[in-house]
């Protein structure tokens, strides 16, 4: 029983910061109805950042945000208005992985070249402590992913719910027809839902290296979890998507303390295949998938 | 007649590089009148509403809003022009509340005090939209749907409509509130360039009836008339046109 609720305890943390690594993808999808490869890798690229933070400074990683989250910001922006908005619409879904795809390898090439093959991380002192409550194990660092992940996901929703530029986005995504007819700049407001999304990635980059030692080949592994939660969330919906996070996390926790890391890896296939099969269109909202 | 407040000229138009979908389109609306477009699926009804409001531009020919030529430039800049269209299927934002569609159709109003006071004019025009305030749109009927996009459509006050077959999918009922507002628009001195299959019922509440085939008006003339002319029929049964 314990060691349920410490699956879940743990599923609930992870799932959490899933939500975020899962929200930029979302937003991708749901303005430009591509898949965007290489978000896992902008992942480790700011995730390299603040283990070089961390070393050649001595400073905490998070001190990288300040300027990773701007820079990543006008990257998505360029790399959205640059590349993707450049392809011809009628074969952009399978250009834009190509693209993507090539933007990843470049990514990981570079950082091959800049820090090695090796594995590095980032031990910070809170890493090895963990938080009991009723016999279930907290880690900090585990702790403060999900922290983080709150509350860059709450400011994110802020965006999207309150403020003009959110609107204007979620009309792009919903219906682009009709908010060019509103008069929204779609194509304006595509870029910048490229760059908040690639923004998402710089603060998951740098949670993500809290709490897990990486290589520069690491992306891969990501990008088949986060595609399956953005399937099982519904495509383009950036809520769906979080949900769906929440509840593979906590599959995966469970999975893991009853079974075995390979079988809690593979209930992220399982749930999308279930999904394709049973409800293409998400489980979440996002009324996206059934329109291909 | 009244003076024109939209028309398009001689105009040219398709998409890509494919052929030209318009092949010389031309169709005037004045202030206060509605104009119907009728034409079997393909003729290219939507492709010309599309060149008038700025989504496609022409290849060749001209558009005129309020005798101005305006081919070629974007929805926003028409949309302030005066001009609001209302696309063909589902165009509400669904994932967003009745209160949020109506106030994006108000989307280019920086003062807020306008903008308040437009929601209430709206919320007026259409009850069932005050009434579903709070709902998610794509929840509603597909009648309430059409209700929620026509109000946000006439958030700025536009001088002329386009409404893309506005009674599609539509129940009898939702089909007359539809035909009930079209004719309100006109009483209030909007002109209205109407698409719709239902030509029958179209060309009872429109001043003027153009028979679109291969991307241009075959035959016009008053809606009364066309309504009865044998040759309607035959358009849609695949005959000649002439
Ligand atoms: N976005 C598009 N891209 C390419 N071709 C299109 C597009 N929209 C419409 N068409 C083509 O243009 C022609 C006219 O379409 P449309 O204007 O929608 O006709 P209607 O509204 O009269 O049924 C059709 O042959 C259609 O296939
Ligand atoms: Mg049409």
């Amino acid at each position: 029983m314990s060691l349920l609720l410490q699956g879940l305890a743990l599923g609930v943390l992870t799932g959490g910061l899933y939500a975020l690594l899962a929200s930029g993808l979302s937003l991708y999808f749901g303005v430009m109805r591509v898949v965007m490869v290489a978000h896992p890798a902008f992942l480790f690229l700011a995730a390299y950042l603040a283990y070089t933070m961390h070393t050649a400074f001595a400073a905490d990683p998070f001190l990288t945000l300040p300027v990773t989250v701007p820079v990543f910001f006008a990257l998505g922006v360029a790399v959205q208005r640059l590349l993707l908005a450049r392809l011809a619409p009628d074969n952009l879904a399978m250009m834009s992985v190509l693209l993507t795809f090539g933007i990843a390898l470049t990514i990981e090439g570079l950082l091959g070249t800049v820090y090695t093959g090796s594995y590095k991380s980032i031990s910070m002192d809170y890493a090895t402590r963990s938080l009991t409550v009723g016999g279930v194990h907290l880690p900090y660092d585990k702790i403060i992913a999900f922290l983080v992940a709150a509350i860059t996901l709450a400011a994110l929703f802020a965006v999207l719910i309150r403020s003009r530029f959110g609107q204007a986005l979620r009309a792009t995504i919903q219906h682009r027809e009709a908010a060019r007819l509103v008069g929204i700049h779609t194509e304006r407001v595509a870029g910048y839902g490229f760059g908040v999304g690639l923004a998402t990635a710089a603060v998951g980059g740098t949670v993500l290296a809290l709490i897990t030692p990486f290589l520069p080949a690491s992306h891969w592994a990501w990008i088949g979890k986060l595609m399956a939660i953005i399937v099982v969330g519904g495509l383009g919906s950036v809520a769906g998507a979080a949900l769906a996070a929440v509840v593979l996390g906590v599959v995966e926790g469970l999975v893991l303390v009853t079974i075995d890391a390979t079988w809690a890896t593979m209930m992220f296939y399982v749930f999308l295949f279930l999904t394709l099969l049973v409800r293409p269109q998400g489980f979440f909202g996002g009324r996206l998938a059934h329109r291909f | 007649m009244s003076e024109a407040v939209l028309s398009l000229e001689d105009v040219e138009a398709g998409y890509g590089r494919a052929a030209p979908v318009l092949r010389g389109l031309s169709v005037t609306v004045g202030a206060g009148q509605v104009v119907c477009l009728v034409g079997p699926n393909g003729a290219g009804k939507s492709t010309a509403l599309k060149v008038a409001s700025g989504l496609l531009a022409p290849r060749s020919g001209r558009v005129v809003l309020a005798g101005r030529d305006v081919a070629g430039l974007s929805p926003q800049r028409l949309l302030g022009l005066g001009l609001a269209h209302v696309p063909q299927g589902h165009s509400v934002f669904r994932e967003m509340t009745v209160a949020e569609n109506v106030r994006l159709g108000g989307y280019t109003v920086r003062d807020p005090a306008r903008l308040a006071e437009r929601v209430e004019a709206v919320k007026e025009l259409f009850p069932v939209v005050a009434e579903r305030w709070g709902s998610m749109a794509g929840l509603l009927s597909g009648g309430q749907q059409k209700q929620v996009e026509f109000a946000r459509a006439l958030m700025l006050e536009p001088k002329v409509v386009l409404l893309d077959e506005p009674s599609m999918g539509l129940d009898p009922r939702a089909t007359r509130v539809v035909f009930d507002q079209i004719d309100l628009m006109r009483r209030t001195g909007v002109a209205v360039l109407l698409v719709e299959q239902n030509a029958r019922r179209a060309l009872e509440t429109a001043d003027v009836g153009c028979v679109l085939d291969l991307g241009r008006v075959h035959i016009s003339g008053p809606a009364r008339d066309l309504a009865a002319d044998p040759r309607l029929g035959r358009l849609y049964l695949g005959g000649a046109a002439t």
